[in-house]
Parts: C-alpha cells; structure tokens; sequence
C-alpha cells in the first residue's frame, strides 16, 4: 500500500510542477522587498497593470542584498523581470551589467515625471521620501526644528541612528561645515561631537521602530515613511522639516533586468507605475512621494517631508545626494563612522 | 559500512566547497561602489585585523567567556536539583521550565530582554539595554537550557552511592560536593563550557539587538561589511579570520578540559 501511495505522490506532483511552471513563464515576476512594500505594488500597481494588459504578475520578496545576491548568480537569464532597490543600491546591478538599458519611448509616462527621479538610462524614480529628524514630543520637551539641534546637550543619550548607512547624518554634518558628500571629512569633527549623545543604533527600519515606540531612543534620524506610519498606528511622532538643511532624500527605483525575455511587458509595468493615477494610489499606500509631478496628493500630506509636488520643491526641499559618489564612499563613511561614531 | 559512510562525505563535501568559495572571494580585491571584484590580494585580511575589528574578535571573545562562567554557575544548582530532587513534581516543573525557552524563538526571547533591560518594565541603577551588561544577560539566558540540560544528565549518572561514601565518613554536605559531586561531574562541565562557548562566538541575533549597534560581535562584524558595506571580499576574509581563530580556540580549550577531566 505504502509504496503504491509514494508513487501516487510522485505522479501527481510531477502533473502539478509542469502547470506551475507554466504559470511562471506566463507571469512578469518583480523582485522587491517584503512586507508594506510588497503588498502595496501588488495591490496597486500590479493589480493596475494585469486589468490593462491580462498578464499575471507574480512577486519574489528578500532583502536588498539577498536580492542582490540571487540576480548576479542568475546573470544572463535571470529569475525576474524587473526589480525595485534604492537608487544607490542600483548603481551596483548597473555595475555587474544586470539591469537592461530603458527604452523610453515604451514609457511614455516618464516624460511626466520629476527630473530628479530620472536616476540614469537604466533606473527610474517610483517613490520618494527623506531621511529626517523625527522625535516624541511626549518625551522631548523642547521643540527640534533643525538638524542642528541633535546637537543639544539636553538630547544626550536620546538620539538613534542608522548604523547600516550613515551617509546622511555625515552629509548633514559635511553640509553644516561648509562640504558635502564628496568631501565629508569636512563635518567629520562635528559629527564626533554627536557621539555621546547616540542612546543606539540601528540596522533595520523595524529596529528603528521599536526604539522610538519603547521610547529607548526618542529621538532619530529616521525614515519619513516609516514616521508617518507610527502616527498611522497612533505613536505621537513629529516629522521635522528642518529649517537649516533639508532633509537627505532617498529614491526607491525600478529596473528591468538585463536578458528578461518579457521586456516589453516590464516596460509597460513601468509606464502604470509612473502614471498619475496610480502614482496617487501609492502616495496615500506608502505616504511617499510621488515621482509624476501631476500627482493628487491627498490634503494632509502636501508640504509634509518627502512629498514634493513640483519641481521647485525636488530642488529646495530635499538633498540629494550622488548616487555613484554614495555608493563607492558608503563603505568608507561605515568604516569611518564604527571606528569614531559607534565604538565605545 | 563504507556505504553507509557516503552521505557523511557528501554533506562534508559541501560545507567544504563552500569555506573554499569563502576563502576564494576573501582574497579578490574589494572596488568599491561595485560588484565586480579585481584580481588576487591580501589587502583584505589586512584590512580586518584594524584595531575596530580586532576590538570586534576580543569583545567576542571575552563575553564569550563571560557567558560561559555565569552560565555555568547559574546551571548548576539547577541541572542539581533536577537530577537529585526525589520529587516527580518538582523534576517535571523544573524540566517544563527549561524547556520552555526552546519553544519561543530566539527573536522573541531576545525581543522581550530589550522591554525588561530597557526602563520600560524596570528602572536599573545602571544603563542595561545596549550595552555589554545587557547583551551578557541575553547571552547567559539563551544559553541556560543546554547548559542545565547537559550537567544534569552528568550528574543523574554519578551514582549516589560515591556521596554516600563520603558522608559515612565524615565528610561535611561541602566537603561532598566539592571533592566527590564536582569532580565527578567534570565531563558534563566540560562538554556543556565548551558548546556554550562555541556557540557564544558565532551569537548573532542577541548582541545585534540588546548591543543597539554598539556591542558588535563577530557575526554582526561580518554581517555589517558584508551586508551594509557590500564589501564581500572584506566580510568573507574577517569570517575566514574568525573561522580560524573559533578553532584554534576551541582546540586550545578541549586540550586543557581534557587534561583537566584526565
């Protein structure tokens, strides 16, 4: 009996393999992180692109660097079709020769979009946001109004920062010394300054998270997307716009992957990402920026930090930083800020 | 029984091209800003023996060590008391309750230190949470259950007969435990120090979150450059560097435990 049932299993399961494969190769599969990110470009943009085209998409989820890591051993003929990162994050899948140059001419909704988002020939701006201060006002009595004012004796032992990329906190220092990302060494003796009054750092948005809702560091250098999702879950957080400097922008990116057969179908995946429709559905889904400077945004988020709506406020409201110059120094700035910044 | 050998060679075949393909991209030159790797160099391992990383080796070292003290002494008694008690009752609670651990993750166990060393749940005379104090504390916990468990089965095969001994002739309950139960118990110290120590080095999850990114141990060391850095060649030479290190060490300890225990 037990054998009969063992080839059962194997007959059946060897009908199912072939249907679901066939399945994947009718889909257009997209790399992106879990989590929010996933389900709101599932929910939002591919639900939009399969109701105008019929083609399935299906969805591989990891983290940046696993993701990283998979496409490169996959060079040539690779497992997805498209794939979404930080903009400085793709300047490494352009460096290995893993992402396909754009067609533009498929994507005629890029003409509508910000010149900022505009990343290179190989990668275009979906969303954005900044990396700002936020704070409990609940637990920090005194108001923050500017990057400066992390440096206040009175948040001593209060405030968290990003541990996995320090670039911005030593763009602002470089900034407030006269430099900028290129020659950051410039604020490297404000940031020292800094160092006592770090409670932690973190490695993961969710890290972050849990630090401001503990109260365990209720002051950050913090994502804007992830602040507005702990006031969505009732934690009083203020997003500051600082009045010094602006906060360092960061760009989520999508890229077709070079030697996907299902070119045309990505191109078009990005043409519904980008246009203004949908482009409102993932403001009010995400609470970034929209990229397609003809967006409705809903009321309460115009001027907020990260949203910017015309060109103008890309240009004033946010620092960005460049990408090719943050991608090859980040692994000095990390190396720079453990030694002088983290360590005890 | 060669046969039987096979599988064993295979895994160990795999786990072996696997360190090779470690060591291999240890030495390519790292570019940064890129994925592609230049040609053959040792600039990595120099690279990692900086004092921040050296600093990484000794603090892993030390609360490694530290880690095995405490739990230790912490297990003992325990590990004891379940070995001896002549209560069913009280074997099984103390059994459920070293058990217990096992059936929460690592994450949520560690997640729950982070509200208890923080001042959330209590307000300590000293800092806890992100610092070496606090990620002691989850490391002695984490590693309490094996520890409890491996003494304990040591000492449940010491025959009582030995202290019995002892104490017709005089010996004080003291004098016993410290001549007769301990000595005799050595192998179980032993086989528990030594696992609790090698799995200390490679502790990941509890210093990354109850360190608060200042407490880096080997494993966040490597994660960090690897991850964070995108430097693959400098993260798989500090692993390969700590790699060696685990087994000199490890090697270093079995030699001395098994003079002792001799």
């Amino acid at each position: 009996m037990r054998p009969r049932l063992v080839v059962a299993l194997i007959a059946l399961l060897t009908v199912c393999l072939p249907i679901s494969e066939a399945r994947a190769q009718n889909a257009l599969v997209v790399s992106i992180w879990g989590g929010n990110w996933k389900n709101t470009v599932e929910s939002v943009i591919g639900k939009a692109f399969t109701a105008k085209t019929g083609i399935p998409v299906e969805y591989e989820v990891g983290g940046t660097i696993d993701r990283l890591a998979k496409a490169r051993v996959a060079k040539g003929s690779p497992l997805v079709d498209l794939n979404f990162t930080t903009t400085h994050v793709a300047r490494l899948y352009m460096s290995d020769g893993l992402y396909a140059k754009l067609d533009m001419a498929k994507i005629p909704n890029a003409k509508e979009i910000a010149r900022e988002a505009i990343r290179s020939d190989y990668h275009l701006g979906t969303w954005a946001y900044v990396y700002t201060v936020v704070y409990r006002p609940d637990l920090v009595k005194e108001q923050i109004t500017k990057w400066s004012d992390l440096w206040k004796p009175s948040l001593k032992g209060k405030i968290a920062l990003p541990d996995f990329d320090p670039s911005h906190i030593i763009t602002i220092a470089a900034l407030m010394e006269g430099g900028n990302e290129i020659n950051w060494q410039k604020g490297e003796a404000r940031l020292k300054q800094l160092k006592d009054s770090v409670a932690a750092f973190y490695s993961t948005d969710a890290q972050s998270q849990d630090l401001m809702k503990t109260g365990q560091a209720p002051v950050q250098v913090m994502l804007s997307v992830n602040a507005y999702h702990l006031q969505e879950q009732g934690i009083s957080v203020k997003v500051v716009q600082p009045t010094d400097y602006p906060g360092i922008v960061g760009i989520d990116t999508v890229a077709v992957m070079a030697g996907t057969k299902k070119a045309d179908a990505a191109h078009q995946f990005i043409n519904v990402a980008l246009s203004k429709e949908v482009q409102a559905e993932l403001v009010k889904a995400l609470r970034a920026g929209p990229v397609n400077l003809g967006t409705a945004v809903p009321a309460g988020l115009k001027g907020q930090p990260g949203i910017f709506l015309t060109a103008a406020e890309w240009k004033e409201r946010g620092y960005i930083m460049n990408d090719e110059a943050r991608g090859k120094t980040l692994p000095a700035w990390r190396e720079w800020f453990t030694a002088n910044i983290v360590k005890k | 029984m060669k046969l039987l050998l096979a599988p064993a060679v295979v895994v160990l075949a795999v786990f072996a091209a696997a360190l090779a393909a470690l060591f291999r991209w240890s030495l390519l030159e790292f570019i940064p800003g890129s994925l592609q790797t230049g040609g053959l160099t040792l600039a990595n391992f120099r690279g990692v023996l900086a004092p921040q990383y050296l600093d990484a080796v000794w603090d892993t070292v030390v609360l490694s060590a530290l880690t095995t003290a405490l739990t230790l002494a912490g297990a003992y008694p325990v590990a004891y008391a379940l070995a001896r008690t002549p209560s069913r009752r009280v074997r099984s609670t103390l059994l459920v309750l070293t058990i217990a651990p096992f059936f929460t993750g690592a994450i949520v166990r560690t997640y729950a230190w982070v509200l208890v060393l923080g001042n959330t749940v209590l307000t300590w005379p000293v800092p806890m949470l992100f610092t070496e104090r606090g990620v002691l504390v989850g490391l002695v916990h984490f590693s309490m259950p094996t520890m409890i468990l491996i003494l304990a089965a040591a000492l449940s095969h010491i025959d009582p007969v030995y202290e019995r001994a002892a104490a017709s002739l005089g010996a004080r309950p003291a004098r016993v435990f410290w001549r007769v139960t301990l000595p005799l118990s050595m192998p179980g110290i032993v086989s528990g120090s030594l696992i609790v120590f090698a799995w200390t080095l490679s502790a990941f999850p509890t210093p990354e979150m109850l360190g608060g990114g200042k407490v880096k141990m080997i494993a966040n060391v490597v994660r960090d450059l690897g991850l964070d850095s995108f430097n693959w060649p400098g993260a798989a030479a500090f692993a390969m560097l700590a790699l060696a290190l685990t087994l000199a060490l490890l090697a270093g300890l079995g030699r001395l435990a098994g003079g002792r225990a001799a």
